[in-house]
């Protein structure tokens, strides 16, 4: 074929101005915005949000670390947006395909690439919005509720970036197989991996496997918020690890599109390498995380001012003469602190060591290895017992379990059994005044199981609770019977040789034979 | 010249599909015609820089697609539609010709312009708003053809451009053609010779991946007189002809659909 004319070509059109792509790629942002499918599924989602991340939560105390730590400390708002965005995101990637816009798209001058990170951008902002209209106005609600303490903000910022991350992921899904499979696939990916690094985070405490977002190992420490800052070392590098992951997705959908040229090539393979280091380094990072006594820390990104604890003007109440209190956080429960700890207060008041004092702390834990330390300590001078409340089981209805747990520490404490469980003498004292505070002997064997302990009528720390007998409860009943008066001043005598582990079963009261010289060894 | 190819062939595995095919051309309207499987869509899609040649020389508006920058630079002069056109339900039109017009390099701020002025010429002014999914097959081409003129291309490559059209809308349209072809090369794949009969100021006659007629309409309109052909207007009968013609050859370059000898193999 020739042509039919021989006229000149015509000037090649005006270029845009410097600002013409990005106001470009914002106009189509717009367009993908108003007419992505991402707005339809969120009521879906968001139902799925209300019964299976908030409502839970509401079966705990009005705490932000403990409301949560079930729907963001175990990643369950995640597990309810994962693999729905994912999915959605997969369908929304394979639609050239699908739809055989394919040659169109690519006919044009702008990089394809261009044209699928607006599609993916689109998607993204309506997922992520979502994801943070819901925690937001489950965060209302709790406000409305007087839930207590600060709301965990970088833990939101992981679950918003990993919602970005699904959405890239799945849209690579349906970028690279473009087909009606594809939307499943990914979902059903999304939700296997979830459930994969839940899996893991039961079994791995520690190292590379704190990286993973459903991992609720030590990422919430129970005075997270309350009486310190929540530790943002762990959500930083889940952060790196998550926006990793979605950039090198859409660094791979570039690198597809190579066909626009190798600048395009370039920049894609860039961004994909960049992706990939940035979620290397992340899990770099988790593996030298180590547990404080605040939270998990990672050195490399630890910033010593997040370890000052917050100041507060504690609210005080009194228990049998002696000031207690607490953080403002927990002033709800100063009633039912000061009714538990009165008896106790009541049955050492006027002994050694007895406290004139008792003030919160916060959770204090092993070095390193997670567990929980000692909920409550006696010392200084004069005595002050030190009150950690976030180990404890925080009354929801009934404060009765609540209160026999303050009472089993408050005495532990004071017979000076330190952070083990205590010798049989001291056991036996235990068991007395506990007697002596409200809590039967009958109870005690459940009260300490619940909190962990062996019982002290068992030689054997596993198995049910048996009856209060064997020599421990033998001995604590002759202490029991005698007369406060009498009680009291055995304790006066023994207390010293008690706190020292110098006592023996063998040298407790009889009633024939009370005499505090009798006792001791 | 806006559109120089030279020995140009493409294969699909050991399938030919264009096989050797040369062509020049300035502005103007060109018809492309040929059975089903002649290998136009093919030719056409190597013209609008989404298939690669496997051998040959292709020049669109003097410069050579097989480099980033030019291929780029091509694109924002180019308009192509294409034979299935694909689309986004969701979108209206006005959505849809804009996402187009952005993707062509548009300077943002005359897209609005440009785009209202490409729905009305195609008709579509008051199914401006209308969602894609709602539009009945032929207002969808008309919407295809508005993202293909939306940047005032240099070079308008059209698959069945009228394919679904009503007879009103197709006599407008090759009013469009026409005056689009005044200044750019407007190159119109179809089965339909009436519409290369009204538009086409010159037609070219694919066959089995070759082009085996190249004139004008009065040109094939003659090829057809007192050859006896089957059809019942004239191009028809020279359309008829020019094929009959062609395939009584026996073929020298590997054609379409055919697997090559030993010898013919690229």
């Amino acid at each position: 074929m020739t042509a039919a004319a021989e006229a000149p070509v015509r000037p090649a059109p005006a270029r845009t101005s410097r600002l013409g792509p990005p106001l470009s790629f914002l106009r189509l942002l717009r367009i993908e915005l108003r007419r992505s499918a991402m707005p339809w599924l969120l009521p879906l989602i968001a139902a799925l949000f209300w019964f299976d991340s908030y409502r839970p939560s509401t079966g705990q105390p009005p705490l932000y670390v403990l409301r949560t730590f079930w729907n963001m400390g175990q990643g369950h708002t995640i597990i309810d947006f994962g693999p729905f965005v994912a999915g959605l995101a997969a369908w929304i990637g394979s639609r050239d395909g699908r739809r055989r816009t394919a040659d169109l798209v690519t006919a044009t001058a702008r990089p394809r690439w261009t044209a699928q990170l607006a599609t993916w951008a689109g998607t993204a902002i309506w997922a992520v919005a979502g994801y943070l209209v819901c925690t937001s106005v489950m965060f209302a609600v709790y406000a409305s509720q007087g839930v207590q303490g600060q709301p965990p903000w970088w833990w939101v910022a992981v679950g918003a970036t990993a919602v970005a991350a699904f959405s890239a992921a799945g849209f690579a899904v349906g970028v690279f197989w473009p087909s009606r499979f594809a939307a499943p696939l990914a979902a059903f990916g999304g939700f296997l991996a979830l459930i994969m690094s839940s899996q893991t985070g039961f079994h791995d405490s520690t190292g590379w496997a704190l990286i993973l977002p459903t991992n609720s190992n030590g990422n919430f420490q129970p005075d997270s918020g309350l009486l310190y800052p929540w530790l943002p070392d762990l959500p930083i590098a889940r952060i790196m690890l998550l926006a990793g992951i979605a950039i090198a997705a859409l660094g791979l959908i570039g690198l597809r599109a190579r066909i626009c040229g190798p600048w395009t090539l370039w920049l894609a393979a860039a961004v994909t390498a960049a992706g990939v280091a940035a979620a290397g380094t992340a899990v770099g990072l988790a593996s030298t995380a180590r547990l404080s006594a605040d939270g998990i820390v990672i050195p490399a990104l630890h910033d010593a001012a997040s370890d000052r604890p917050f100041s507060y003007t504690p609210r005080c109440g009194q228990a049998a003469g002696v000031p207690v209190c607490l953080s403002p956080s927990y002033g709800r429960w100063l009633p039912e602190v000061t009714a538990a700890l009165g008896p106790v207060f009541s049955e050492v008041a006027g002994l050694p060591g007895a406290p004139v004092r008792a003030t919160q702390v916060g959770a204090v834990y092993s070095s390193g290895e997670g567990g929980d330390g000692q909920s409550m300590t006696i010392g200084g001078q004069p005595r002050v017992l030190s009150l950690s409340l976030g180990n404890l089981s925080l009354p929801v209805g009934t404060a009765t379990v609540f209160a026999d747990q303050l009472r089993l520490l408050a005495v532990h404490a004071f017979v000076g059994a330190g952070n083990g469980i205590g010798t049989p003498a001291q056991q036996a004292v235990q068991a007395a005044l506990l007697q002596a505070a409200g809590v039967p002997f009958a109870a005690q064997p459940q009260l300490l199981t619940t909190n962990g302990l062996p019982s002290w009528a068992q030689a054997a720390s596993n198995g049910p609770p048996g009856p209060a007998t064997g020599p421990v409860y033998a001995a604590a009943r002759r202490l029991a019977v005698l007369s406060p008066g009498a009680r009291h001043a055995w304790l006066a005598a023994h207390l010293t040789a008690l706190r020292s582990g110098q006592l023996t079963l063998g040298l407790a009261p009889t009633t024939a034979n009370p005499a505090p010289k009798q006792a001791r060894r | 010249m806006n559109i120089e190819l030279s020995e140009l062939t493409r294969r699909f595995g050991r399938t030919y599909a264009v096989a050797g095919v040369s062509m020049e051309a300035g502005p103007g309207v060109f018809g492309l015609l040929g059975p089903n499987g002649a290998g136009k869509t093919s030719l056409l899609r190597m013209m609008a820089t989404v298939l690669p040649p496997t051998s040959g020389r292709l020049r669109l508006l003097g410069r050579d697609p097989g480099s980033p920058g030019p291929r780029r630079e091509i694109r924002r002069r180019l308009g192509y539609l294409p034979q299935n056109l694909g689309y986004y339900p969701g979108f209206t039109v006005v959505e849809f010709v804009e996402y187009f017009a952005l993707l062509k390099d548009m300077p943002p701020g005359r897209v609005p312009r440009a785009v209202a002025a490409a729905v009305e010429q195609v008709g579509l002014g008051d199914k401006a708003k209308a969602k894609l999914r709602t539009l009945s097959g032929g207002m969808l081409r008309r919407a295809g053809i508005a993202q293909a003129i939306v940047n005032d291309p240099d070079l308008l490559l059209l698959d069945e451009p009228t394919a679904g059209l009503d007879p009103e809308q197709r006599v407008a349209f090759r009013a469009i053609l026409r005056g689009l072809g005044e200044r750019a090369t407007v190159v119109v794949s179809t089965h339909l010779v009436e519409d290369v009969g009204a538009a086409c100021s010159q037609v070219a006659l694919m066959d089995a991946g070759k082009v085996v007629f190249d004139g004008t309409p009065g040109e094939l309109i003659a090829r057809g007189e007192g050859s006896g052909a089957a059809g019942d207007a004239p191009l028809e009968r020279g359309y008829s002809a020019v094929l009959a013609a062609a395939r009584s050859v026996p073929a020298t370059r590997p054609a379409a659909g055919i697997q090559p000898g030993p010898e013919n193999r690229a």
